[in-house]
């Protein structure tokens, strides 16, 4: 670099430039008065011209033009007759000439190399800077995640960025120069024909691409193609980005599995439901007729024989029709149980004490001769299935009713408890015989009953259906109590939405 | 004859015995046990209802009710009571589904049908009787039964 740095001092500095000119012409006066002196005749020309040529090569045509005048003057002055004057002859024109000629001649010579010089130098700086900027542009290009390729059109991959590197496990030196198909063994989703041809004719192409890194791992990529084209409009090299999408393709493909396995889970699930359908069914029909025939028949041999056997045999047939009927109920309660699970619910807002009250009529019967305190408290609208939620507070009160038999005065509370923002809690509370707090978690069980039969009847499906009912309704059942001491049971719903709770 | 005496013909459509006997022991006890006439299953039914087969013979009048069970054999009652509904000349005859089944889906369907009362038998025998005898006295007797019908 120094040398362009010597030119550009020159070239910018007069005074060097038109020193250079004094100094190789005062060299060359020197030289030339030198060479007279010791009798060497006829070099001062050379030696001029010289001077004149170094000025005009280093310092440029103006300089090189002072060169040339001071030499004529003083070539004239010391080297023509007469001598040591001014005086200019016709015999000295064929060397002004000269001179002149030269000074053109090697003036024109440094203006050309000068302008090649000029020319090649801005060539070197713009291909410098341009490699700065490729080398910023391919360091950006190696920020991005993406994996970025390109090959041209004989698939020889010709760039390769830090994403490719560390998509596929080949760095830039491996990859670059290596047919693309080969070193990624890729499939394509389409024939490669088309896909050209679509690149060809749009310039760009999508797709999924399955690829094998350098581990011999399988990878899915999501890679996008643009085409460009030379100076001639020629397809010349293809630009691939691409991600990495085989982790999301794994999900996907998860997901679908799943999702193929839950479609035959509940096809399973609809067979079954089917099957217990039909199961409730017969239950329904075939259980029931030949407990009417047992109860039926039982009864005409109650009526054709009752006065002619004794009262043991009577007991008997009491008996069995006793157990009949009770067997007719654990039927009846086990297909309202099962139709609970299988029937749509039909939702409406509904008063809640409006229905308390219709329940309340419904087991009227239960409370004859019974002394019961009834204290019914403010209840909210309720959201949900009015005929389920009937049977919920009948199976309650029922309960009630029920549980508080042996008490003289029985006391039965329905009120609605303070529940959270989003539930609305509504219990039964009665002063009955209770129950063990130890044995909570069977009373909502089907045919799970806390009691002897003789004791308190029951089929053990009430609170099951109760649990069922709530459940459907997105709530939660639960009951406190202790022996002796009466019990409560809550249940718990979401509030109605849009309507305001009215206590 | 007096009106009341008049009784109407009963077409009891059931495939189970013991049910038959009871019905009938039912049915006995109103003194409407005399005009019935038992099929033991759907194609009886309608062999009645259209004179052939082994009732080739009969008169062509309607009986005053039939009372149907649901689950009978070859042809099930529903086909009984959709085949009968759907022609003209036998769609007046009054149907009594009378069936173990409380399901729902029986009930909707029968009644889209165009049945004219539908009973669930009790299990228990003094209810079953009640029913029975209710049932015949309104339909055999209290009811007017459509014109073509039997009345003995």
């Amino acid at each position: 670099m120094a040398r362009p740095k010597l030119q550009s001092q020159f070239a910018h500095s007069p005074v060097l430039r038109y020193g250079l000119a004094v100094a190789s012409f005062a060299i060359a006066l020197g030289l030339a008065l030198l060479a007279q002196r010791y009798g060497f005749h006829n070099v001062e020309v050379p030696l001029f011209l010289f001077g004149v040529a170094v000025t005009a090569w280093y310092a440029g045509p103006k300089p090189a033009a002072l060169a040339v005048v001071l030499s004529i003057v003083f070539f004239d002055y010391f080297f023509t007759e007469p001598r040591y004057t001014f005086y200019v002859t016709s015999s000295d024109i064929p060397y002004l000439i000269v001179f002149i000629s030269f000074a053109l001649l090697v003036a024109w010579f440094s203006a050309v190399r000068r302008r090649v010089e000029g020319e090649l130098r801005q060539a070197r700086d713009d291909l410098q800077i341009e490699v700065v900027e490729r080398t910023q542009q391919a360091s950006l290009l190696n920020l991005t995640h993406d994996s970025i390729f390109v090959r041209n059109m004989d698939f020889v991959i010709t760039f390769w960025n830090l994403g490719a590197q560390e998509l596929y496990g080949w760095t830039a030196e491996d990859a670059v120069g290596k047919h693309s198909q080969e070193l990624l063994q890729t499939a394509f989703p389409a024939p490669l024909e088309d896909i050209h041809e679509e690149l060809l004719r749009t310039g760009r192409w999508e797709g999924e691409l399955k690829r094998t890194t350098a581990d011999g791992m399988p990878v899915v990529v999501a890679a996008r193609w643009a085409l460009r084209r030379d100076e001639q409009e020629r397809p010349a090299a293809i630009l691939e980005t691409s991600n990495d999408i085989t982790e999301r393709k794994r999900r996907e493909q998860e997901i679908e599995s799943l999702n193929l396995e839950l479609a035959k889970r509940s096809m399973e699930l609809e067979s079954i439901n089917k099957e217990l359908e039909a199961f409730a069914y017969s239950i329904s029909h075939d259980l029931r007729a030949p407990l009417r025939h047992m109860a039926g028949f039982t009864e005409l041999l109650q009526k054709k024989v009752a006065s002619v056997v004794d009262e043991k045999s009577n007991r008997y047939i009491a008996m069995i029709l006793d157990s009949t009927k009770r067997m007719g109920n654990l039927i009846d309660d086990l297909l309202a149980f099962s139709r609970i699970g299988r029937a749509e619910t039909q939702k409406t807002l509904f008063s809640l004490t409006q229905l308390v009250r219709e329940a309340l009529t419904e087991v009227r019967q239960d409370t004859e001769g019974r002394n019961i305190a009834w204290k019914i408290g403010a209840l909210p609208d309720f959201y949900g299935d009015r005929s389920m939620l009937r049977l919920v507070l009948v199976n309650l009160i029922s309960n009630g009713i029920k549980f508080t038999r042996t008490r003289p005065q029985a006391e039965i509370e329905i009120g609605c408890a303070d529940g959270n923002t989003d539930d609305l809690v509504v219990f039964v509370r009665d002063n009955g015989v209770g129950f063990d707090m130890k044995y909570v978690n069977k009373l909502f069980g089907v045919f799970q009953r806390l009691h002897q039969s003789d004791e308190f009847e029951g089929t053990g499906i009430g609170l099951a259906t109760v649990q069922r009912i709530i459940h459907r309704h997105g709530g939660k059942v639960w009951a406190e109590g202790a022996v002796d001491s009466g019990a409560t049971f809550y249940f718990s719903a979401p509030k109605p939405r849009g309507h305001l709770w009215k206590p | 004859m007096e009106t009341m005496n008049k009784l109407g013909r009963i077409l009891l459509v059931e495939d189970d015995p013991k049910d038959v006997e009871l019905t009938l022991t039912a049915l006995e006890e109103y003194n409407l046990a005399n005009e019935v006439i038992v099929a033991r299953d759907g194609e009886e039914a309608l062999d009645y209802l259209y004179s052939r087969g082994k009732f080739k013979t009969r008169s062509s009048d309607n009986p005053a009710v039939m009372l149907l069970d649901l689950k009978l054999p070859k042809v099930d009652g529903l086909e009984v009571l959709k085949q009968i509904k759907s022609d003209e000349k036998r769609r007046m005859i009054p149907v009594v589904v009378l069936t173990s089944s409380k399901e729902e889906k029986d009930m909707v369907a029968s009644y889209k049908l165009g049945v004219n009362a539908y009973v669930v038998k009790p299990v228990d025998f003094h209810e079953f009787v009640n029913a029975i005898k209710e049932l015949g006295a309104f339909w055999a007797v209290i009811n007017e039964p459509p014109p073509g019908s039997v009345r003995k």
